[in-house]
Parts: C-alpha cells; structure tokens; sequence
C-alpha cells in the first residue's frame, strides 16, 4: 500500500509541475484557451460533484449558481466599483444563501424529479434577470469595462494569467473534494447517495447533509461564475444562466466517473479535446455536432460503463497489479 | 371583459388539451416503467416532422398522418424501450435520468443537424378556418386537435381499465414484483407502455402541425409544461396528469391574456415552484417517490 502511495505522489508532483509550466512552453493563445476551459469545466464539475457524485443529487441546475456569481461580482464591479476578487467571495456567498430557499423547494422531490425541479429553478433566475432590466441590464447584457491591465480587478493582458487563475480554483476545488472525501460528511454523502432512506435509518441527518454539501457546491460554482464573466468581458442572461453550464456539469462528472476526486477533470479533458478537434475539423458553422457527439459518449458510457472513465482506470490497474503479483493476490483471498 | 375570460379560458383549454397528450405519456411511462423520460418532448418534435415532411412531398393531410406517426412512434418507443431502457432499470437513478437525458440531447441534435433551426409550417385547408360562438373565437384546426386529444386520452384510459394488457400494465406498476408472479411478462408490458407513450406524444405533434411551427428545439416547450402537470396532477396517474395539463394550459393563456405575451413560461415555473411549496405529492395527494 505505502509502494502505491508513493507513485501516486510522483505522478501528482509531476502533473502540478507539467500544469504550472504548460503555458510558458505552449504559446498558441488557441491552445491556451482550451486549457482554460478545461480547467474551467473541470472546475464545475467538481463542484457539482460534490453533491451530483457522492451525495447523487442529480441537479441538471447549476447554471442558477454560476448566474448569481457572475452577477454579483458584475453588478459589485460596475456600480461600485469592488475589484471582482471580492466581488467573486461576495458572489459565492449570495449562491450559498440562494441554495437554502432552492434546495428547500427541489429537496421536496426524489430522483428524477428532484432533476426536473432544479431545471426550472434555474430557467425561472434567468427570466427574472431577463424580465428586470432595471438592476441587472435586461436581456442585451453589458460588457465589463477594460481597463487593460489591472490584476487587482482581476483584468489580465495574458491568457497564461486567466490560466493560472482558473488552474488555482481547480486546486481549491479538487482540495475542499479531497478533504470532504476524507471526512466523516463523505461516508454520510456516499451513504446518501446509496440508499437515503436506510441512511436516514442508521442515524444519518440526510437534510442537512444534503443542505450543507448544496450550499458548498453552490458556492464553489459561483466562483466559476465571476471568473468566466471575467475572461469574456461580458456578461448577459443567456450566457450566464445557460442550460448547457448545467448539462456539461453533470456530462463530465458522469463521463469521467461519478463521485470520484479525478472524475470531473478526466471528463472534461475528453468532452473538451473532442470538442476541440470537431471544431478544427468542421468548422463552427454546424450547429448540433458538439452536442450530438457528447449525447453519444454520455450513451455509450452509461450503457457500457457507468463508473465512468475512472472507473476503466481502476479496472486497468487492478488487473495489472493482479498481474504483477499473482502469488500475493491468491494468498490474500 | 368576461368575454376575454372566457376566450382565454378557451383558448387554453384548447392547448391544454395537447398537453395532456404529453403529459398522459410522461406519467404512464413514470407509473409503468418507473423511469422519468427526459425526451417525451423530442418526439413530440419528430411525429411534427413526420407530419411535415408527409404533408409537403405527399400531400397527406395532418389529420391522416396520425395513422403514420403513431404507429411509427410506437414501434420506435417500443424498441427504445427493448435495446436502451431495459438495460438500465433498476435501483440506481443515474442511469436511468442520464440516458433519456442523452436521448433527448442527441435527437435534438440531430434534428438541427439534419433539418436546420428553420421553422417549418404546414398550412391545410382549416388552418385559418374559426368557429364564432356568441361573441367567442374558436380555431377549427385547434378544435379538431382538442376532440382527437381527449378521444385518445379517453381510448387509453378505457384500454388501462378494460383490455388485459391495461390491466397487466396498471398491476406492473402497482407491484412489479407480484406481478411477474401472476404470468405477467414486465419487459413486454413495459415496451407495449412505452410504445403507447411515444405514440401519444407522436400524435400531439400530427394534430399541433396545422397551427403550430416544427423547429429542433419545439419539444421543451411542451414537456416542460408535461413535467409540471405531472407533478400537480400526481406521479403516475394518468386522469391526474390529463385535468393538471388542462389547468395549465388555462393558467398560461390567462397569464397571457392578463399578465403578457412572454409570461408563459413564468406561470409554469410559478405553478411548479407553488406546487412544490405546499403540495409536493400532487393536487390528488399519494406518494412523492
């Protein structure tokens, strides 16, 4: 057990370190802009992970989240003026409180439905931020002053800058996962996910579990908000409330391998070079493609293999190591 | 101004009337097959398409196409149901959201990857035709999709109650179990199910063709509205989901009427929101799960 420990030490340390210099060696701003967004959907699906993955809260709403963080963060920046950085706390914190009323309504529903509830919670922020023009520029959005470079308004003139950001959120994402994972709330979040009701049965608060680990998802999301509000310099309720944050949440938890630390991150690199590739090969203009793709390797993975890529990983490894020592794995069984 | 009342509550007792067909499909899958399906709206899309393409190159009026999209739409659920759905049934949720989930993502695709965002319009001979009552407008085409939607809610409901297939399909879904234990085959009674479910959504799209528009995207509007009338009207009950889907059509055109054009969808999102609020087993009361 101390051998594994070790190598995947190594391999941690090696991928932080390839991750860090990445954008000093690659300087096609198109290829550091997919990393972004890589790190950026990884990101979100580790914070729907959390309660989508362990707790298996299956929310297809998580746009609501990235909307009210992306909101916040703009509304503090353009009428008073607060650099983002605060602005992006501020914004998590308004989708922790804003989590309490929505989970209050969803958890009322089991299962599918409980997925049905969470769409329409979603679509029902963006009308009012479509419908009330007056506090939050209606339907036509605004673009988010530039002010060239100022990294204390989180305004960069590199897109290496953008990644490193959004690469230190992956980091407190894949840490806070990590950590829970660990915890005492993980077992809970697991037992949930397995059976609620026995859950319940052997003492386990499944509402509050259920409440806190929403309001940590929903925080988290939000921070993916502000910052991709940031990066595009724009901000409008079709963006920022957009069904797709909230299917490509889930698709790259579920592709990757639900409820695991690497899941997410896995996914997206998938979905995401996938998509990269189709675009390169076909060009934007085909409408459908990308989705008609990713609707098929969401298919094939929860017919053939509904752990997901990590599950394939773990598969692959235990076979190997079961290669390896034949004669140890025999006297253990 | 009782007179707009009462021309909203017509008109939205009219569309309502196909929401039912959705909705009646939504729930008898949910009470049978004890699975949500997340693209009951998609193939209101394709039975619309269907529609359409029999209408443009052969003439066929959308009435008679009914004959075509509903048995199309049932062998179609039917076989859905055999080689995706079956494989994915049983205790674990995930699965079984996430592969109608992807369903619906690929068919809506597809269908902007093959027929383009555009809007397709069928226009026959009715579809500008309208019945005066008093001082009440009623749309011919509107109508006739009203009588045929509540004849095939009627039929299914006749056919659940009186047919041995109704009755095995009702039993499977009281208790699968016991059910298998009295000679009911579940695999063949949830595709027959499924396949009815498909076919009402099939018919929806025929008999919505000659006063609606066909484009990739038209089936959320509808199974959204399918998904709230099913929550109101109960999980799984079918005379339920068929007086919930006339509600809402009737609140929606209200909030049109009285409120604005875009506030459709604000109704329905307040109808579910209230719903969950203080009634989350349903207007009829019975199990949330």
């Amino acid at each position: 057990v101390r051998d594994v420990n070790k190598w995947s030490l190594l391999v941690l340390a090696v991928l932080i370190a390839v991750l860090l210099v990445l954008p000093q060696v690659v300087t096609s701003s198109f290829a550091v802009e997919i990393f972004i967004r890589i790190l950026l959907f990884s990101f979100i699906g580790v914070a729907w992970n959390l309660m989508g993955g362990y707790a298996k809260q299956l929310s297809l709403g998580h746009a609501a989240y990235f909307g009210l963080g992306a909101y916040t963060s703009t509304i503090m920046q353009i009428d008073f003026n607060i650099s983002p950085w605060i602005g992006m706390i501020a914004g998590g914190v308004v989708a922790m409180l804003a989590s309490l009323p929505i989970g209050w309504l969803c958890f009322r529903l089991r299962g599918p439905y409980f997925t049905i509830a969470t769409i329409a919670t979603a679509q029902a922020l963006m009308l009012v931020f479509l419908k009330f023009r007056d506090f939050a520029w209606g339907a036509e959005g605004t673009t988010i002053p530039n002010l060239g470079s100022s990294p204390l308004m989180m305004q960069f003139e590199t897109k290496a800058s953008y990644y490193y950001v959004v690469l230190g959120l992956l980091a407190v994402g894949l840490l806070i996962t990590y950590a829970i994972e660990k915890s005492w709330m993980g077992y809970y979040l697991v037992a949930i996910g397995e059976d609620e009701d026995a859950a319940e049965a052997i003492g386990v608060n499944a509402p509050r579990i259920k409440r806190d680990i929403y309001m940590i998802s929903a925080f988290l999301t939000a921070l993916a908000g502000t910052f991709y509000t940031q990066y595009i310099y724009f901000i409008d309720p079709a963006t920022a409330f957009s069904f797709s944050i909230s299917i490509e949440a889930a698709l790259v938890s579920i592709v990757g391998g639900i409820g695991t630390l690497w899941g997410p991150v896995i996914g997206t690199v998938l979905l995401e070079t996938t998509s990269a590739l189709l675009q390169s090969w076909l060009g934007s203009s085909t409408g459908g493609i990308q989705l008609t793709v990713y609707a098929l390797i969401l298919m094939a993975v929860i017919l053939w293999r509904p752990t997901g890529l990590m599950g394939m990983l773990n598969d692959l490894l235990q076979r190997r190591a079961q290669h390896e020592k034949p004669a140890q794995a025999r006297t253990v069984l | 101004m009782l007179e707009t009342v009462i021309q909203a509550v017509v008109n939205g007792l009219l569309i309502g009337g196909i929401y039912a067909l959705v909705s009646i499909g939504v729930t008898l899958i949910f009470g049978v097959v004890k699975i949500v399906n997340f693209a009951q709206g998609e193939f209101v899309m394709i039975g619309m398409y269907i529609t359409f393409f029999l209408f443009t190159y052969l003439g066929i009026d959308p009435l008679l196409s009914l004959l075509v999209s509903m048995p199309v739409l049932f062998v179609l659920g039917a076989l859905i149901q055999h080689f995706l759905i079956r494989r994915v049934l049983g205790p674990n949720d995930m699965p079984q959201i996430f592969l109608t989930f992807a369903l619906s993502l690929l068919l809506l695709n597809l269908s902007l990857l093959l027929f383009s965002a555009n809007y397709r319009t069928v226009h026959t001979f009715y579809s500008d035709e309208a019945l005066h009552i008093g001082g009440i407008y009623i749309p011919v085409a509107k109508l006739i999709a009203f009588v045929v939607a509540m004849g095939l809610s009627g039929a299914l409901w006749v056919f659940l109650r009186t047919t041995d297939l109704g009755k095995a399909m009702r039993a499977a879904s009281q208790n699968r179990d016991v059910a298998m234990l009295m000679g009911i085959n579940p695999n063949y009674v949830f595709a027959v199910a499924f396949g009815a479910a498909l076919a009402l959504a099939g018919a929806a799209g025929s008999l919505l063709m000659p006063f609606y528009s066909a484009y990739p995207f038209v089936g959320q509007v509808f199974v959204l509205m399918a998904f709230v009338a099913v929550v109101l009207g109960t999980l799984g009950n079918v005379i339920g989901a068929l007086v919930a889907s006339l509600m809402m059509g009737i609140a929606e055109s209200l909030g049109i009427q009285f409120v604005g054009a875009d506030s459709g969808l604000i109704v329905v999102f307040a109808m579910l929101l209230l719903t969950l609020a203080f009634k989350p087993n349903g207007l009829g009361g019975g199990r949330v799960r």
